[in-house]
């Protein structure tokens, strides 16, 4: 069967690999980065699952999911002209989506099914740093965390524990990590930016608060205090905490092995392993 | 429901590289082809983004006007604008 080894929370700053670029392997994100890819390759993993919320580049209006699964062998991404990071193949595995997208809607979550499409930034960037390589194949799961009405936070949570039956259920062996990825509180060009900026982060003790339930393993009081309301007050991609949540869903409810915030984006970095 | 139109547009100028350049150039040639209602017409030519939020625009799309610095916008002016409109779920 297949396992979750390890499960990781990710930020996915579009503009992080320019300025990695720009400042050198010393700067705070390159190692914050660099200790997250060694974490990774520890972990030898076969397969990367993970939950992620597109910023109207994958759907748009026309049509706009509330979950999702990337069923293609292959994808393309970044979609949305990622500084340093020109738009690439990017391997999937078709045969285990597929496999997790059935047993998910046969456990009552109704999942869209994507068999061609992009990705934008929010997959990209974290495999950028991760698996600079692009040779773990990667499927992603889209929750919808921007734009109301989210899914509610034991909704995803829910998700995230069919995804891991789901995997486990799988009769080849895969050693299987999979991530979140998004922000816990920052607005993203609307009216709550700080001056001067194109973001801001709008709710840091919430960002605070995240992270201290994440390095106690407190998943229950997180679920309750990761309101709709809550989220909204952290900004307009706030919601992509739910791709923790889902993520977290993924493995035991225990402390993070490690959780480090980078309070000026209203993100951080964490690992369980 | 033309607000889906000012939102698709604003993905456009990601997409599509001659638009971007019209926009750039000529913006009420360039917009001559969508279906909008005068209001959005003229915030979008006067880079009223603010303006646009509060009928409906979504905030990352309408991020691109800025990025791509057109109809006379840059990150100060984009800035100010937004910032001046009621925050929205949108």
């Amino acid at each position: 069967m297949a396992d979750v080894v390890g499960a990781f929370g990710v930020p996915h700053t579009p503009v992080f690999p320019f300025f990695v670029e720009r400042d050198g392997p010393e700067c705070e994100t390159a190692k914050l980065f660099a200790r997250m890819r060694g974490e990774i390759e520890a972990l030898r993993p076969d397969l990367i699952v993970m939950f992620d919320t597109d910023h109207l580049n994958t759907f748009f209006f026309d049509n706009l999911p509330i979950l999702a699964i990337g069923t293609a062998d292959m994808f393309q991404g970044p979609n949305d002209e990622v500084r340093g990071v020109p738009m690439r193949d990017l391997k999937s595995m078709g045969d285990v989506a597929r496999h997790i997208h059935t047993h998910v809607v046969t456990a009552g979550f109704d999942v869209a099914s994507l068999q061609k499409y992009t990705v934008d930034h929010s997959v990209v960037v974290p495999l950028h740093f991760m698996t600079p390589q692009f040779n773990v194949p990667v499927i992603p799961i889209f929750i919808s965390g921007h734009l109301p009405p989210l899914p509610a936070a034991r909704r995803a949570y829910a998700f995230g524990q069919a995804v891991r039956k789901a995997i486990e259920s799988w009769p080849g062996k895969l050693r299987v990590v999979t991530m979140g990825s998004g922000s816990f509180s920052l607005e993203v060009w609307g009216p709550r930016i700080a001056p001067g900026r194109s973001d801001g982060v709008t709710d840091p003790a919430w960002v605070t608060r995240v992270c201290g339930l994440l390095e106690k393993g407190d998943i229950e009081t997180l679920l309750n205090e990761a309101t709709p309301e809550q989220m909204a007050k952290a900004g307009n991609v706030g919601g992509e905490l739910l791709d923790w949540i889902a993520m977290l869903g993924t493995i035991d409810a225990r402390p993070a092995k490690f959780i480090t915030p980078q309070m000026q984006n209203g993100h951080a970095y964490a690992v369980w392993s | 429901m033309s607000i889906y139109n000012v939102n698709y547009l604003c993905r456009e100028l990601l997409r599509d590289h001659a638009f971007r350049a019209a926009m750039k150039a000529d913006p009420a040639a360039a917009l001559k082809a969508y279906d909008l209602t005068d209001a959005e017409r003229s915030a979008l030519l006067a880079g009223e983004v603010g303006k646009l939020y509060e009928l409906g625009a979504n905030g990352f799309l309408l991020g691109y006007l800025c990025r791509f610095e057109v109809c006379g916008l840059n990150l100060d002016t984009y800035n100010s604008r937004i910032r001046a409109a009621a925050p929205g779920g949108h």
